[in-house]
């Protein structure tokens, strides 16, 4: 189960960030870390990006990064 | 503390000079406020230049406050210190290097644990320290408790809650930072445990590095060399030199992923954000039930499915017709003046010292009308500078760029992209200096390379006068070919230079989307000003230069009677049969092209004097006086401002297609003998294409600090103009036409 699967408003505890090199650093930056909470908030019109909340704040990336998200989804 | 403060005040008089310039960092995330709160505290008084080598502002004031003088960096906003944006690789290598007395670290007090985050990496490098918790009226209204003496006591720093658009706790905060300044012994915020394992590990290389290494010991704060050895970062160990064989990084490194089983990276980031998060949780109060807030609110309609483009497009729009139709007015009066009252002074003043006739010409022709172009594009810059700064503001960028990502993606650019190419037909210039709002430097240059391919509004003369001339039935799908096919040439040359000059760069759009807050107006007037100003000091000299070399062009050799024999005549007929396969080789279309590098519309302003010349000289009529001069720039200065509100209010389109007048008949005569319909869309096709005007090419180098991006754009836009014109007049011809 990856991110990119969620849809808008359901939320997923991250297990796990495959995206490689500076990507992976920068989402970590954001607070994107293994063990938090995100929440899927809304899919833009043209179907990507999509914007998330985590660590309390809203985020937006792209769908590919999205993908390399594990997530577990939470209840 | 506040005793020592006083006790200081006291005698501090006769010391001034003596004591040493307090140094002060201010860093912080983006969207902290970062940018309001430094004009609240220095106002105007910013010295904005680049950081060497990149096109990073950089922004420095000097503040006497309380009789000590306080140097103010303003270091880029960046999330981490991590060496991955040009942004977070400055302001760690400021703060490395240059070794600040102070950092003050604005923190949003609405988001506390992210902000925290670059924090705590501060706190690695050994510096005094004082947050300035900002927005705490936000955080306030949300309910939020913050503990500031907790907070003090855990990172060893002193919090000051501010608001910097309301200019609350400017005073405490200075304060702070002169006593922390003065501190004996310095005032070091504490060091956070990262755990036993990652200390350990940090204890063991500090003690390597001093023993190995005793220069990088002076040099770089060790407990951050440390860490930053074994988080293996790159930029680090290039700039010391050593690879390290000598220090036991790699024990280091593998003993920590043996206990934690995850890269050093996540371990490092874990450990860091455990920190900002635990003491968040420690200091921070939240109301039971959140309430739904404005942000999310307006972020229901804004980025619907349904609603997000047509809205994105309606705000567009209106931006679009703000920058242009207010500036319409001003840049009507300053041609006015430029026109009239100038030129006549000039005369008078030098007929009154018998000047000879020459200098009239060059007085008038050259000089003013090149100041004129200058400040023509003053009132634009300074209304698409307003724009631009309030979107980004007030939080909307973000959102535009979400909505548009995919569209733009495709195009191998970045959602944010959208806004410059789309200012771009008003004008390329502002939209050239509107591409500062993209964080990735490729992206920015890769926009701004492509921006010249927007039909901006000074080619619209030349189009209005050859449709006039030769397309009058079918003006409306002339005009719309052309833009469209300006378009379309942005989208192709976009793909090709993704795949070329910018191959293998990494797609990054990693955004956060900050809650709509309304810029202060004051900050507002402050970032339109200094780019206003930047412009005119800095394009001025160049524009006016390039103005007064055509007046020579086209005025010698001395005494030239028939354009033809002057300097641009003679180049246009060297140059000329390189446009004879586009259809218009001659002399006259060469001329009026090489005159176009000031600005496409003169394009009509040559044509006129070659193919009629004397016919566009005003007529003599009374000479005003002065006094009657003065008046009529006041009152027409007045009227400009009318203009500009009437216009905003009227729903007129877009752009007044104004520029609709009727060309003289000798004039349309003169043009139907020397082109054909097809040589004169081909024309029209060139002028769309070919080199940005001289403007374009300094604001270009002006963004971008080096010549490179101008001559790049200048090569290919010629390339590109010759060959798809080619291929129009060509191509239309094996068709037929004629």
């Amino acid at each position: 189960m990856n991110l990119s699967m969620l849809k808008p408003g359901e939320k997923g505890r991250i297990t796990k960030i495959g995206a490689i090199g500076p990507l992976k650093r920068r989402l970590m930056d954001m607070g994107v870390l293994v063990g938090e909470e995100i929440k899927v908030e809304k899919i833009a019109p043209l179907g990507d990006p999509i914007e998330v909340t985590i660590k309390n704040y809203n985020l937006s990336f792209r769908k590919k990064e999205a993908e390399g998200i594990s997530v577990e989804v939470a209840k | 503390m506040s005793q020592t403060v006083v006790s200081r005040q006291s005698s501090v008089g006769s010391q001034v000079s003596e004591r040493k310039t307090i140094t002060v960092a201010v860093a912080g995330n983006p969207n902290s406020g970062k940018s309001t709160l430094i004009n609240a505290i220095v106002g105007t008084r910013l010295h904005v230049g680049n950081w060497p080598g990149v096109t990073v502002e950089k922004k420095e004031a000097m503040l006497e406050y309380e009789g000590r003088k306080i140097k103010f960096v303003d270091l880029p906003g960046a999330y981490s210190l991590s060496p991955y944006t040009q942004e977070e690789i400055i302001a760690r290598d400021y703060l490395v290097h240059e070794k600040p007395d102070v950092i003050i670290d604005i923190v949003d007090a609405t988001n506390l644990e992210r902000n925290l985050y670059l924090t705590v990496q501060m706190m690695e490098l050994g510096i005094p320290i004082v947050i300035a918790l900002n927005i705490y009226d936000e955080a306030e209204k949300k309910g939020y408790k913050i503990d500031t003496k907790a907070m003090e006591e855990a990172l060893g720093v002193r919090v000051i809650p501010t608001v910097s658009t309301k200019k609350k706790g400017l005073d405490d905060l200075l304060k702070a930072i002169i006593e922390v300044a003065d501190a004996i012994p310095s005032h070091l915020p504490n060091q956070l445990n990262y755990g036993q394992d990652i200390e350990d590990a940090s204890s063991a290389l500090q003690m390597q590095i001093k023993n190995a290494y005793p220069a990088l010991a002076e040099k770089y704060p060790l407990r951050w060399l440390s860490f930053k050895l074994m988080e293996g970062d790159d930029h680090v160990y290039k700039e010391i030199n050593i690879a390290g064989n000598g220090l036991p990084v790699r024990d280091v490194i593998n003993h920590l992923k043996k206990a934690h089983g995850d890269d050093i990276e996540s371990i490092m980031a874990d450990a860091r954000y455990a920190q900002a998060t635990g003491l968040t949780h420690e200091v921070l109060k939240k109301p039971e039930f959140r309430k739904i807030d404005l942000t999310e609110k307006i972020d229901r309609v804004v980025l619907n499915r349904f609603l997000g483009i047509p809205i994105f497009l309606a705000a567009m729009w209106v931006v679009f017709k703000l920058v242009f139709d207010v500036s319409t007015p001003f840049i009507d009066w300053v041609d006015e003046m430029m026109a009239g009252p100038f030129p006549r002074w000039a005369e008078a003043i030098l007929g009154v010292i018998h000047a000879p006739a020459w200098t009239v010409s060059l007085a008038t022709d050259g000089v003013i009308a090149g100041v004129g172009f200058v400040l023509v594009f003053v009132p634009i810059i300074f209304a698409m500078m307003f724009a631009v700064t309030f979107l980004e503001g007030s939080g909307y960028m973000a959102r535009a760029a979400f909505v548009m990502d995919r569209a733009m993606h495709a195009m191998g650019l970045h959602g944010k992209s959208f806004i410059p190419m789309l200012l771009g037909f008003g004008c390329n210039v502002p939209s050239i200096y509107a591409t500062r709002t993209l964080e990735n430097p490729k992206d920015k240059v890769l926009t701004a390379l492509i921006v010249p391919l927007m039909s901006c509004g000074a080619r619209l003369p030349v189009y209005v006068l050859f449709i006039g001339a030769f397309f009058a039935a079918r003006a409306g799908t002339v005009i719309w070919s052309l833009y469209v096919l300006g378009i379309a040439m942005a989208v192709v040359m976009g793909v090709i230079f993704k795949r070329t000059l910018f191959k293998g760069e990494a797609p990054m759009f990693i955004m956060e989307l900050p809650p709509y807050r309304m810029p202060s107006f004051r900050s507002l007037m402050i970032h339109t000003w200094e780019k206003g100003r930047h412009f005119l000091i800095k394009a001025g000299t160049y524009i006016l230069a390039v103005s007064i070399l055509i007046w020579f062009l086209l005025n010698l050799p001395w005494g030239v009677e028939h354009k033809k024999d002057s300097f641009l005549g003679q180049a246009g007929q060297v140059v000329a049969p390189v446009f004879e396969p586009l259809g218009f080789g001659n002399w006259e279309a060469a001329s009026a092209l090489i005159t176009g590098v000031i600005a496409k519309e003169i394009v009509v302003g040559t044509m006129g004097e070659i193919y009629i010349p004397g016919a566009l000289e005003e007529e003599e009529g009374e000479t005003p006086t002065l006094g009657e001069d003065l008046k009529e720039i006041g009152t027409s200065f007045i009227g400009a401002f009318k203009g500009a509100v009437v216009n905003v209010f009227s729903s007129v389109g877009v752009v007044s297609l104004a520029a609709g007048e009727d060309e003289p008949g000798p004039m349309r005569t003169a043009m139907q003998k020397a082109f054909t319909p097809l040589s004169a869309f081909a024309f029209m096709v060139f002028t769309l294409l070919y080199m940005p005007c001289v403007i374009v090419m300094i604001a270009l180098r002006h963004e971008f600090v080096t010549w490179r991006w101008s001559v790049i754009a200048f090569l290919y836009l010629m390339i590109l103009a010759w060959v798809v014109t080619f291929v129009v007049y060509q191509g239309g011809r094996l068709l037929g036409f004629e």
